[in-house]
């Protein structure tokens, strides 16, 4: 079969645009990944304390929306082309949502940088958790807004293809990853609904000053609506690439459709109801509910513990068919050289983990302990910083030679690469972990006070410097990473092309034995949708009854800025608003265009 | 020019082709177990970590 890139030439320039700006954003967060924990453990401190909060913003934005979401629409896009084996309904549509997302982005982005010069009023030092009291410049939710708007007009794009698709097949079950996509996007139209109330209702009114005041509380309620299904979009591309490349990696085949897809629609039902978890310590919102989204959060491991054992049989069959024998023998037969392979094997051993200490946060008594601790942070480094991020780098030394068909520039090179990942975030995330059980509060640059946090096995001291090595040893892997990139997208040293790639392999138990219900998408939202009213209801008309749509009168609180350089003159404002509107609306008309 | 050559996907190591019927994943229910056994382990240890310490956010006295 010839590559992708040749197939598809026209979705494949889609896809490799997503990517690269998935791959700038994963650049600009990560190189602000050191200067921030080298700041908190005070090793190294080149910036005033206040500007580590900026800091934090950028590291957080440009890593779990923008890098993780571009990634994920590059992705799907090729997973809707290539499953349905048809090209894109009007690639004019497929640009402007890549148009949008990139205006959005750059808009956001431009109202976080603002943070670091005091030569104007924009800035949005408000952390990934944008909710209020904090306020943030106006610019940063209407990109945030474009940038998820985009993200709608993906998914209506997709479903078209499908529907398309289903006229031409009639009859025919949805292909795999077309089924997966679809899901996502569907569970991703109803986490979104909150976020879009919190900054469309309250937080861009609030900003622009066309309203006095908010509901803290029920800003935060309604990201956190979002906040957690958002998780769930990092992770579903993650879950297709270890349903469908792993075991294609390893030499085998997936051991069931059928667990997959239902894996997909526990995801769709049960992502939204569980957001509350992340509030348990929120005065204001009564025991039972919390309770409710803890039970619904522990259904939750339900498809997580599907998944581990789907992909670690699919992976063991391809052990087997390679001459694997034995209970742990089987394990040694498996392509270990491969970075792909290996990275996201350790990616999927790091989420085992994280699937333990996921346990303790939703756990409603144990999450009181490690509640606005430094295991939060080491949870989701765990998760979306190793499950998530290192499983995009893994795949993508599987997946640029489909897309750009060049040949990937050292497969030697790659599995230092997810090598050095796995090593510096086994000694970050563990001692943040640690830390955290230690009581060293999250979210601030000066963590110490006044007195001194007792480490439950070792010195705190001794874990920070494992904070720190961790640290230094990621962003090593992560320059590592874009070298190789580099030389990989555009055939540097390459002596030789890419032109043909094996398909996909069949599940060994097929789609033809998946049950028909698992199609009726109808149902599954409904059922989405009756747990969200039962769960949300509630709470929400009692945080409205007890606080106000428009709260109690609550001052928004913009952080200081010390300045790393100046900008003279107060138009400067305006004059960076207008350029980020006119780079959106290049990037969208390029897009158009193309 | 370039010379041309297909996309890796280690299928050419492939020694046998094992069917649907003929496979019993035993190596993952053996790597299921050792998961179970670390995560009940684990379940003792945050005893230790929760309860046992004199001042806990738990019980308070």
């Amino acid at each position: 079969m010839a590559v992708f890139a040749d197939r598809y030439p026209d979705e494949a320039k889609v896809v490799r645009a997503a990517l690269a700006s998935s791959f700038l954003a994963l650049l600009i967060g990560g190189a602000m990944g050191p200067l921030q924990t080298l700041h908190r453990i005070d090793y190294l401190r080149i910036m005033p304390s206040e500007t580590y909060y900026t800091v934090l913003t950028l590291h957080g934005v440009a890593l779990v929306i923008l890098f993780t979401i571009f990634f994920l629409v590059g992705f799907y896009q090729w997973a809707i082309t290539d499953s349905l084996d048809r090209p894109s309904e009007d690639i004019r549509v497929t640009w402007l949502w890549y148009g949008l997302m990139t205006a959005g982005a750059a808009m956001a982005s431009i109202a976080i940088l603002g943070g670091f010069t005091d030569a104007t009023d924009i800035s949005a030092s408000v952390l990934f958790t944008f909710y209020a009291p904090l306020e943030a410049h106006w610019l940063f939710y209407a990109g945030l807004t474009t940038f998820i708007v985009g993200t709608w007009v993906a998914g209506a794009d997709w479903f078209r293809s499908w529907w398309n698709w289903k006229k031409e097949n009639k009859g025919e079950k949805t292909p795999l990853r077309t089924f997966m996509v679809l899901t996502t996007m569907l569970m991703w139209y109803l986490a979104t609904i909150g976020v879009a109330a919190a900054v469309l209702l309250f937080l861009l009114p609030w900003s622009l000053g066309i309203i006095d005041s908010v509901n803290p509380l029920l800003t935060r309620t309604l990201f956190w609506y979002f906040g957690h299904p958002v998780v769930y979009f990092w992770l579903l591309p993650v879950y297709m690439i270890w349903y469908v490349i792993l075991p294609q990696i390893a030499g085998g085949r997936l051991f069931s459709d059928a667990l997959a897809r239902i894996v997909f629609v526990l995801f769709l039902v049960l992502s939204v109801p569980v957001g509350i978890h992340h509030q348990y310590l929120d005065p204001g919102i009564a025991e039972g509910f919390k309770f409710l989204s803890a039970s619904n959060t522990m259904f939750l491991l339900l498809p997580s513990l599907l998944t581990a054992f789907t992909v670690v049989a699919s992976i063991e069959h391809g052990a087997r068919q390679r001459g694997g024998e034995g209970y742990f023998r089987w394990l040694t037969a498996l392509p270990w050289r491969n970075p792909a392979f290996t990275g996201m094997a350790l990616a999927g051993l790091m989420f085992a983990a994280a699937g333990f200490s996921g346990m303790v946060n939703a756990g409603m008594n144990l999450n009181y302990l490690v509640h606005n601790t430094m295991w939060v942070p080491g949870h989701f480094h765990l998760t979306v910083g190793t499950a998530v991020a290192l499983t995009i780098m893994a795949v993508t030394y599987w997946f640029l030679p489909r897309i750009t068909g060049n040949p990937i520039f050292s497969m030697r090179l790659g599995l230092v690469q997810v090598l050095t990942w796995f090593v510096g975030m086994v000694l970050m995330s563990n001692a943040m972990h640690r830390v955290g059980v230690g009581g060293e509060p999250r979210r601030t640059a000066d963590p110490f006070y006044d007195f001194e946090f007792e480490g439950v096995i070792g010195s705190i001291g001794e874990l920070h410097l494992q904070i720190g090595i961790g640290a230094i040893i990621l962003t090593l892997s992560l320059v590592l990473f874009f070298i190789h990139l580099i030389f990989s997208w555009f055939g540097i040293s390459a002596t030789t092309k890419i032109t043909s790639e094996a398909p996909i392999r069949k599940p060994l138990s097929g789609k033809e034995h998946a049950p028909a219900v698992l199609e009726n998408f109808r149902l599954w939202v409904a059922i989405a949708a009756v747990l969200i009213v039962l769960v949300y209801t509630i709470p929400i008309a009692s945080i409205i009854a007890e606080g106000g749509l428009f709260g109690p009168d609550v001052s928004p609180v913009r952080p200081d800025h010390a300045p790393l350089f100046s900008l003279s003159g107060l138009a400067t404002e305006w004059v960076v608003a207008g350029l980020a509107g006119a780079v959106g609306a290049i990037a969208a008309i390029a897009g158009v265009l193309r | 020019m370039a010379t041309e050559q297909p996309a890796a996907d280690q299928t050419d190591d492939i020694q046998r082709e094992i069917g649907h019927d003929e496979y019993d994943p035993i190596g993952t229910l053996a790597l299921v177990f050792i998961y179970f056994i670390i995560v009940s382990m684990l379940w003792i240890f945050v005893y230790f970590v929760e309860f046992l310490p004199r001042i806990s956010p738990m019980v308070v006295f």
